[in-house]
């Protein structure tokens, strides 16, 4: 009875020490979660996670810091990009029209996603050092430039064509295309080896170049 | 006990809820793959002459050595086939364009043979094709008030058929220059002269490099010109691949058969790609049959 109190006593105390609940330090900084989201409104941890996705699009448009995108990857901003590009890409689905040239939706979803892998994939073979998911993640959000060009040839689109408008959304698309690229690079051109950078910046510039061409290439249908 | 608390229970979470962060602090990782790296430096230090500074520019067999033992569904045991530097893919772009005589390239190809080179020409000539395709169609209905629309199925047409012969055709030699080698008395002679499906995957996906700036070219709609261009292109690349295969082909009861084979498969993809998406659209329709046979007919002529 003696030692079964004892061993009671023993637990108790341990048990007392973990409770504690370790204070929150960096609030200040948004995009840093914090944890303590259990007495925290639905709406700020909503807002919080869209302000960190809006933080790397930031990123993106101005690639200087070069660790922002790797830390912390998420999958939303490729997720949202490349549902939009696909929405507008896609070519008309009316019966009469049956074989109307651009993409279907779903092609541009699988070129996106499957091009993003095979980059990966190429990188990882090559002996880089990256997570899988980190370089989706950074592929996908250097997408913007392209969507931002996209959305730009589609209001040129708008008005009558002439040889002036189209040689505007051929910069347009040419300048979104080499700003994705070296966005992608700036992020992550360090984890190859030197001698390697080459080889593995060349699918990633294929990958942004197939999807400038679809930019360009879509015209009114 | 409240000061050890603060601090490193911020990390840990931080780290169960976000794995990449593991990754980027580089804490586990890196020292794990040096290591590895080590071991086989260490193991290539062993078997090479001391004079090599690093073993990937050892002999193909020594080297892939502790890398065979890796399971066959692991990133790592394809990481033997990427095994290249820029260098090295520049060289052998640069042989599989010149041909020489002197069989550099397969001396290269014979050491370390890679899917770097031969995958990106692949796609990146898929695209090309498309591309330009697409601009040679432009190009056609320029004059014409005609509504043009870009057809991005072109794509699809010309992965099939590239991935198909890139893949299919050097199975194929491989098997008609394994069964029709004649048995020679030296056994080892033979081991080391007819070549793998890797080497002939690697030879082959080369040898389309010079298709890319071909099929850029082929947009320009002169019609001479085109031929002229499939001409040369199958020339240069076909050259080259005769003249690396040549020492198995020579040991082939069909040598000349084969070698026919093997030239005409190669100007027929030429030329099928010239007619099918850089031709005037007139004759799409009739084209389309023709196309067909390339792959059936390389069966044929061998």
């Amino acid at each position: 009875m003696d030692s079964k109190l004892e061993l009671f006593d023993d637990v108790d105390g341990y048990v007392d020490g973990e409770m504690n609940v370790p204070k929150t330090q960096n609030n200040d900084q948004i995009g840093q979660p914090d944890f303590n989201t259990l007495n925290e409104p639905i709406r700020d941890t909503i807002f919080r996670d869209l302000k960190a996705v809006g933080i790397k699009f930031a990123h993106v448009l101005y690639p200087k810091e070069k660790r922002a995108l790797l830390k912390e990857w998420d999958l939303w901003g490729p997720l949202v990009l490349c549902t939009f590009m696909a929405m507008i890409l896609q070519g008309s689905s009316s019966a009469d029209n049956s074989h109307d040239g651009g993409p279907e939706f779903a092609q541009v979803f699988v070129i996106v996603w499957i091009g993003s892998m095979v980059v990966t994939l190429n990188s990882k073979l090559l002996g880089g050092n990256i997570s899988i998911f980190q370089s989706i993640c950074v592929l996908g959000y250097c997408l913007l430039p392209t969507t931002i060009a996209l959305i730009i040839c589609r209001i040129i689109l708008l008005a009558v064509q002439t040889n002036l408008l189209f040689f505007i959304r051929f910069t347009v698309s040419m300048a979104g295309f080499l700003w994705a690229t070296y966005a992608s690079m700036v992020f992550l051109g360090d984890s190859q080896k030197p001698n390697r950078k080459l080889l593995a910046v060349y699918p990633i510039g294929l990958f942004y170049f197939i999807i400038s061409w679809l930019v360009i290439s879509h015209t009114n249908t | 006990m409240t000061n050890l608390q603060e601090v490193p229970t911020e990390e840990l979470l931080s780290f169960q809820d976000y794995p990449t962060v593991h990754n980027n602090r580089n804490n586990t990782t890196i020292p794990i793959s040096e290591a590895q790296i080590n071991v086989e430096n260490l193991d290539g230090n062993f078997r090479n002459s001391p004079g090599s500074q690093r073993p990937t520019s050892s002999p193909n067999v020594e080297d892939t050595d502790p890398v065979s033992s890796k399971s066959f569904w692991t990133l790592e045991y394809y990481q033997k086939f990427f095994d290249v530097d820029t260098s090295d893919v520049v060289d052998r772009i640069i042989a599989s364009i010149t041909p020489k005589w002197d069989n550099t390239l397969k001396h290269h190809l014979r050491t370390k043979p890679d899917l770097y080179g031969p995958f990106w020409i692949s796609v990146t000539l898929i695209f090309t094709i498309a591309i330009s395709g697409n601009i040679a169609n432009y190009l056609q209905n320029a004059n014409a008030r005609y509504h043009w629309k870009y057809d991005f199925h072109l794509v699809s047409y010309a992965a099939t058929t590239i991935f198909l012969y890139v893949s299919f055709i050097p199975f194929i030699l491989w098997g008609l220059l394994k069964w029709t080698t004649q048995i020679n008395d030296v056994e080892g002679l033979e081991e080391e002269i007819v070549p793998g499906v890797l080497e002939l995957i690697c030879v082959y996906g080369y040898s389309l490099f010079i298709y890319i700036p071909v099929s850029i070219l082929w947009s320009i709609q002169i019609n001479i010109l085109q031929w002229v261009l499939v001409l040369f292109g199958t020339f240069i690349s076909g050259s080259v691949l005769l003249l690396t295969l040549l020492p198995a082909l020579r040991l082939s009861r069909h040598k000349f058969l084969l070698s026919l084979g093997i030239v005409t498969c190669h100007l027929l993809l030429a030329a099928g790609f010239m007619l099918y998406f850089f031709h005037v659209p007139g004759s799409s329709s009739t084209v389309q049959p023709t196309f067909k046979p390339v792959v059936a007919s390389n069966q044929t002529t061998h």
